[in-house]
């Protein structure tokens, strides 16, 4: 667990560092970026600890779901339905929590808590 | 409890989650601080301009007085001049460039006291449109001077919105407005309940949204001068005698 949170630690101080900016008018791209690799990364927990993890699945279920997160926003922004990318939103919002609701399950189910 | 190792797939991944994450928050927080700078940077600017408006009105007025001794002193010498002299008082009070008396009507819009909760805020206070309204209606029973609050209306006075207060000759006005205007007292006050938008702010609104409205005739009245300045800059005389 300790490997993830270092991780995560080096990739915000390596964006905080370079101060990197993007235009404002693609915030919402990134917004949903970040929600697709959080999606991504409980996923990946819940498969490494169910033991299922598999590089191929995790890569292209990774790689998909940004696409078509981006792709959401973009049409809601050539339609004039700014609020699309909600869906994308409210979609890997659901995926997160029940991604982490089954980590916890088998955590405390390790840890003989339950 | 085994050990658990995560795949290196699973870490790239989340130091790009961490990556983003970053940036996100380096566009949002220039964005953040981007805002109220320009909004204070405006205000300031706004209000030295204002207040260099002020000093020129200032100093316009003196050139004014300055402008009227030199003109009497000039038409003092004869007494052809002294027609002249008259000609151009005349005028310059009909085009509004001195102050004004006579008999008249006072009108004075305020904003409604209390809004009821659930109302829209907006219908309870006096908008351009309905100040508007009553100064056309004035001018249309024969008033010969209006000004509100202090703002003498002229051929090229504008009367429009500025959030929450209300523009007048460029000069910002708030509720209360008192509207005075010279004319034939009774014919002021009928011409205003004939106007259709005039009588709408002064007998509907005034009971629907608890609108002050009160509307008294005098005998005498002063009307202000205009205060800003009449220098075109596009027109040209027609013809050859201006008269």
């Amino acid at each position: 667990m300790m490997v993830l949170v270092l991780a995560l630690a080096l990739g915000v101080t390596l964006g905080l560092l370079t101060d990197l900016q993007i235009p404002p008018n693609l915030l919402t791209y990134v917004g949903v970026a970040v929600l697709a690799a959080f999606d991504s990364c409980f996923g990946g927990i819940k498969a490494s600890l169910e033991r299922t993890f598999d590089d191929k699945v995790f890569a292209f279920g990774f790689i998909t779901n940004t696409l078509l997160a981006a792709f959401i926003v973009f049409i809601g922004d050539r339609i004039g339905v700014r609020e699309l990318y909600l869906a994308a939103v409210v979609a890997f919002g659901i995926r997160l929590f029940d991604n982490l609701a089954s980590v916890r399950r088998i955590v405390f189910q390790r840890r003989g808590w339950e | 409890m085994d050990r658990i190792t995560f795949r290196p797939s699973l870490v790239i991944v989340f130091a790009m989650l961490g990556f983003l994450v970053a940036i996100a928050f380096n566009t949002a927080r220039d964005l953040g601080q981007a805002r109220p700078d320009r909004v204070g940077d405006l205000a300031t600017v706004a209000r030295d301009m204002e207040t260099q408006r002020d000093e020129l009105q200032q100093r316009l007025s003196e050139l004014r007085h300055r402008m009227n001794d030199l003109e009497r002193e000039a038409a003092e010498d004869a007494g052809v001049r002294e027609t002249f002299s008259r000609e151009l008082r005349e005028a310059r009070a009909s085009a509004g460039l001195s102050g004004v008396v006579g008999p008249g009507l006072e009108v004075i819009l305020a904003d409604g006291t209390e809004v009821p909760p659930g109302a829209d805020p907006n219908d309870y206070v006096i908008h351009d449109t309905d100040l508007a309204a009553v100064v056309n209606a004035l001018l249309a029973g024969g008033a010969e001077a209006i000004d509100v609050n202090g703002e003498r209306i002229v051929g090229t006075t504008p009367i429009r919105c500025a959030g929450t207060t209300i523009l007048v000759n460029s000069v910002r006005i708030g509720s209360p407005y008192t509207v005075r205007a010279i004319g034939d007292p009774v014919e002021l006050e009928a011409a205003l309940a004939e106007d259709h938008s005039a009588s709408l702010v002064l007998v509907t609104y005034k009971k629907q949204f608890s609108l002050q409205v009160s509307v008294s005739q005098s005998n005498r009245l002063q009307v202000a001068a205009f205060k800003g300045t009449l220098r075109p800059q596009y027109l040209q005389q027609v013809g050859g005698d201006p008269s």
